[in-house]
């Protein structure tokens, strides 16, 4: 555990500091890649795509386009033969064989205007010979589905990841813990469920923006809205066959991303393109239209759970199959099957259990991560279930969570034992929140009043060697510069990054900026800003980076005053001494140094810390079993209850009241957590009750805000409370973890939950429309 | 097979006539090729989703009496074309007498786009979802329509032909709704089912409006008028026949009802099924008329 000296009570750790970027943000100062001026060298970028969901591309005539006034470039995948991708590289930047999805680019235009490059886009002739598609995972993944990836077996593989070459199954994961098949016969209790759920989309307010110039030496820069710069700069590299060292990410603030601004995605067409008309920048904005069809989607997931009790309520065994709906490339999907899959017992322990989590390739749009990085759809059924098996035994739904649920040290689905956790406190927190066990009247006559609960744990998922680095450097007067490589998102982590950086160090708070914009050039590297890692990795480099400034200061400050550094300490900008009481500010010598006495020169001079992190302890699993030493660098557990209304005369949901509960390990900033877990409840909410991607023979039926609803302020219910549990993590910051995804994890079963505790229903997936509900309860003879 | 990933505004020129007979002239001159325009937030979404191509857009938002709003006290209430909703619903005059047509008003998308929507554009919209429309018949407005041969006036009720279409003639323009004064005592409500609580569009609505009637044999006229349920909005004609001659019980109003949703010819789109818009038509309807019955008594 890095334990970062406490400066006792000027420390802002554990403060609700004031975001960092509030007022540049709220006057409309802050900058966004789409703000940026490139000048009159700037040319536009659009992309033409497959109206089909699976084709061969016979032939590709260019020649008009090419001959448009206005048009400078007109490019196809046969200018760019390499493959890219995160974790399996099986996408070109351009197709080049075959189209497998409504909306894969088949070519690329750069022209001096929007309206010319739009024009061009109609002149490119594309002939296609029709392919079958594949429109469900579960026959994607069977032997009858034609092939959509002939190449599997050859594509390059991160070494967790399991193709099974001649399928479309493009990640297995398994678990086989403990003795399945002869654990049901003890059992009291079985429930077997399918589940469907929908894709969704991340819908940030901002579209994704990418601007490429590429210098006639070859070098390459790219502004973008991006969660990845490093990852950017490294992918894009190794598949345009050039340096990283020739590659240069720029990430300015970023209007929303909840993952689809991570990894790879159109930023590589833009580059592409604009290696053909080197030194003009080339912009690429998506259309709200472009990002419904071609960002990263969920992932949609058929998912089959069987889980069985003893009498006394005792999880015994689970059998659960994911087919996971990868779409046409699964580059980046394949781990959130891996993820799902080494999470599968949700947060129980249970000594018996098979996991199956099968990637599939179809001809649906592409996954990717989004927060929560498969844990809402997997724990959306599974926490179901734990209701139903439950109720089969009679036992209440939180007593049966409270006796079956992980506790520190509990045996973990992957065989390792679990870190210590605040899983019970947030069960207790959010019960006691919603008034479990109490039934409150319903507003109105045809109104029925339920409470649901649930439960989730989340691991960062990510390569076990994901690394993160931070410097800090000082001015003149004592302001301390940070350099981080992480991105902030609107989830405050610049805000968390200054109190970590300023407490690590001795610092005021107000007195530090951190150095932003994101630059590969400039900023230290950091992985991703994914998984909801950095205020825990990246939070990690930053103190280390402040103890290396720091040790640097006080040997400086030791030397001069002649005392052991034992004695001295930084605290609110100054250096003092607990024995001789001395004291220095921080400014002039950060940067000056300290002069020796009588003229004999100077000791010290600018101060830079550096700091980096990797978890080294990591291990491999079983590639049959998934058991091994530790799968994960930890996981943060928490709970959710809501309680809601139904209609009975229209099956409209009103969610009155919704509690979060997580154990965070060590709130840094307790509103920016409280907020994350608003927001997450929000957006979780708004999975649950109104988002899905309409897909229809593999074409998108609602490709915009009228038909694709998501949640509003008058949609989120009045009532929104939020309880931090503070279990410390050993390898955190302060011991902090990770909690912007989670809470968004467990609100869909939460719903259903308490669907079923109002009417008596329960539903294949989400979302819970009203219709649903509605014909639901119809159906079933509770409404007629 | 195409796929539209750039949705633009196509070109078009924009026409702005000094009066109404040059406005009425040019789109008699240019059939099929223009098309009047008053706060464009319907036009100017089709014509980006490549629904509509006018060559020419005539605004004629800013033409003689096209923004009075005037109550008669005798003569009723005249909105013209492009008063906007906002302003309808924050106008004392309809607030007093008309409060149901504000009602209507404020369902309509957001705030910010009711600044620029009007009620006489959702209406020559033609589209059988239109929030404000059922409303309007159910005041029993009367359209001012300029013509190439002059003013007429026209009842709205037979103004519908099809989604889109209506009885409009080439060179005409709605200059104004005007309602007759409101029944004496009469109540209504606006019921919209949206599939969330803001700025949707709606997938079935059901507007009733009630008043004391004593050429009725229960005492009572209802109306109901739907929406989102049939090519064109509907008003229930067997609704009120049921609750006049009926006295007007529980019974009576969910008889009514189901007439109602035996009135509907509703269809499966991306925002509901046919089967469950014919059941809301019925639950709704029994809502609507149970709440105006509530504010009658």
């Amino acid at each position: 555990m890095v334990e970062p000296k406490v400066q006792g009570n000027i420390s802002p750790v554990g403060e609700n500091k004031p975001r960092i970027d509030a007022r540049e943000k709220v006057t409309g100062a802050a900058v966004y890649a789409d703000d940026i001026q490139f000048g009159n060298g700037l040319l536009h970028a659009r992309i033409k795509r497959s109206p089909h969901p699976h084709a061969l591309i016979k032939k590709i005539d260019v020649t008009k386009a090419r001959a448009l006034p206005g048009v400078k470039a007109v490019v196809t995948g046969e200018d760019f033969p390499g493959y890219i991708g995160l974790y399996l590289q099986d996408r070109y930047i351009f197709c080049r064989d075959r189209v497998r999805y409504v909306g894969d680019p088949v070519a690329g235009v750069a022209a001096s205007s929007v309206e010319i490059a739009e024009q061009a886009l109609d002149l490119i002739e594309v002939e296609y010979e029709l392919l079958p598609p594949v429109l469900d995972p579960e026959f994607g993944a069977g032997a009858e589905a034609p092939l959509l990836h002939p190449d599997l077996g050859k594509y390059v593989v991160a070494n967790f990841i399991f193709p099974q070459a001649g399928t479309n199954i493009s990640n297995h994961f398994k678990i086989r813990k403990g003795d399945v098949d002869g654990a049901w016969e003890q059992c009291a209790a079985v429930v077997e469920r399918k589940y469907r759920i929908p894709h969704i989309q991340h819908v940030p307010i901002e579209t994704h923006v990418a601007i490429a110039k590429v210098e006639v030496t070859g070098e390459i820069t790219l502004w973008g809205s991006s969660q990845s710069p490093f990852a950017q700069r490294n992918l894009i590299a190794q598949s345009m066959g050039i340096s990283q060292s020739k590659m240069r990410v720029i990430a300015p603030f970023v209007g929303g991303g909840f993952g689809c601004k991570a990894g790879v995605s159109m930023e590589a067409l833009a580059v592409a393109i604009a290696t053909k008309v080197k030194g003009h920048p080339v912009k690429l904005v998506l259309t709200r239209e472009e990002e419904f069809y071609t960002a990263f989607v969920r992932q949609g997931l058929v998912a089959y759970f069987k889980i069985g009790c003893d009498a006394q309520g005792r999880l015994l065994a689970m059998e659960n199959k994911f087919y996971w709906d990868g779409g046409a490339y699964t580059e980046y999907g394949v781990n959130v099957t891996r993820a799902s899959g080494y999470s599968s017992s949700g947060p129980y322990e249970v000594p018996n259990i098979k996991t199956d989590s099968c990637c599939v390739y179809t001809n649906h749009p592409v996954g990717g991560p989004m927060r929560g990085f498969g844990m809402p759809e997997m724990h959306a059924g599974l926490e179901q279930c734990i209701d139903e098996l439950a109720l089969q035994i009679k036992m209440d739904a939180v007593d049966f969570r409270r006796l079956n649920c992980l506790k520190t040290g509990s045996s973990l689905v992957t065989g390792s034992r679990m870190h210590p956790t605040g899983l019970p406190q947030c069960i207790e927190k959010a019960a006691d929140a919603i008034g479990w066990g109490r039934k409150a009247p319903a507003s109105a006559p045809n109104k029925r009043r339920g409470k649901g609960l649930a439960l989730m744990w989340k691991a960062p998922a990510m390569p076990p060697n994901a690394g993160s680095s931070a410097w800090v450097e000082l001015a003149e007067d004592g302001s301390l510069n940070v350099g981080v490589g992480g991105q902030d998102l609107g989830q405050g982590v610049f805000t968390v990054a200054a109190q970590m950086a300023a407490a690590a160090l001795g610092v005021p708070y107000e007195s530090v900026r951190v150095a932003i914009p994101v630059d590969t050039r400039y900023s230290p590297y950091e992985w991703q800003t994914v998984a909801s890692r950095l205020t825990w990795s990246m939070g990690n480099a930053i103190v280390n980076a402040a103890k290396d400034a720091r040790r640097q200061i006080l040997e400086t400050v030791s030397a001069a005053w002649e005392e052991p550094i034992e004695n001295l300490d930084i605290v609110n900008g100054v250096v003092i001494s607990f024995k001789s009481e001395k004291e220095v500010p921080l400014k002039n010598l950060v940067i000056y140094g300290l002069p020796k006495p009588d003229g004999q020169g100077w000791r010290g001079g600018p101060i830079v810390g550096r700091g980096n992190f990797m978890p080294t302890y990591v291990t491999g699993l079983d590639p049959e079993t998934g058991q091994g030493e530790r799968a994960v660098v930890h996981y943060t557990t928490g709970a959710q209850a809501v309680e809601l209304e139904v209609d009975l005369e229209t099956g409209r949901i009103d969610i009155l009241r919704g509690v979060s509960a997580f154990d965070v390990g060590k709130a840094i900033n307790p509103e920016l957590v409280k907020a994350q877990m608003e927001g997450g409840f929000v957006q979780g909410m708004s999975s649950a009750l109104f988002e899905s991607l309409q897909l229809k023979g593999g074409v998108l039926q609602n490709p915009s805000f009228v038909d694709y609803r998501i949640a509003t302020s008058t949609d989120a219910p009045k009532d929104l409370e939020a309880f931090i549990v503070e279990v410390p993590q050993d390898d955190g910051p302060w011991g902090a973890r990770g909690i912007g995804e989670h809470s968004m994890v467990p609100t869909i079963p939460a719903i259903a939950n308490a669907i079923y505790d109002a009417v008596g229903i329960r539903l294949d997936g989400p979302p819970f429309t009203a219709e649903k509900v509605y014909l639901a309860m119809l159906d079933a003879g509770i409404v007629k | 097979m195409t796929l539209d990933t750039h949705p633009t505004l196509p070109e078009f020129e924009y026409i702005r006539p000094a009066t109404l007979a040059e406005a009425s002239d040019f789109l008699a001159r240019h059939a099929g090729e223009a098309r009047p325009f008053l706060g464009g937030t319907d036009v100017f979404v089709r014509m980006r989703d490549g629904f509509l191509t006018p060559r020419y857009l005539v605004d004629v938002k800013r033409l003689d009496g096209m923004n009075d709003l005037r109550f008669d006290p005798q003569a009723g209430l005249t909105i013209g074309a492009a008063v906007n909703m906002n302003r309808v619903a924050a106008a004392p005059e309809v607030q007093a007498h008309y409060p149901l047509l504000a009602e209507a008003c404020r369902t309509v998308a957001s705030y910010q786009l009711r600044t620029r929507a009007t009620i006489v554009g959702n209406i020559c919209n033609a589209s059988p979802a239109g929030d404000t429309i059922g409303a309007c018949l159910l005041f029993d407005g009367v359209l001012h329509i300029q013509g190439v041969d002059g003013p007429r006036l026209e009842p709205l009720k037979s103004f519908f032909l099809g989604p889109g279409k209506t009885t409009l003639k080439p060179g005409d323009i709605v200059t104004a709704i005007q309602f007759p004064l409101p029944p004496q005592g009469c109540q209504g409500t606006y019921i919209k089912l949206g599939r969330n609580k803001l700025s949707d569009l709606s997938i079935v609505g059901v507007t009733a409006l009630g008043c004391p009637d004593a050429a009725c044999a229960s005492g009572y006229r209802f109306r109901v008028a739907l929406t989102s349920v049939a090519p064109v909005p509907l008003v229930a004609g067997a609704v009120e026949t049921c609750l006049a001659e009926n006295p007007i019980t529980p019974d009576a109003i969910q008889e009514a009802a189901r007439l109602a949703a035996e009135a509907s010819t509703p269809i499966d789109d991306v925002r509901g099924s046919a089967r469950y818009r014919k059941q809301m038509v019925g639950k709704l309807s029994a809502r609507a008329l149970n709440a105006v019955w509530r504010k009658l008594g």
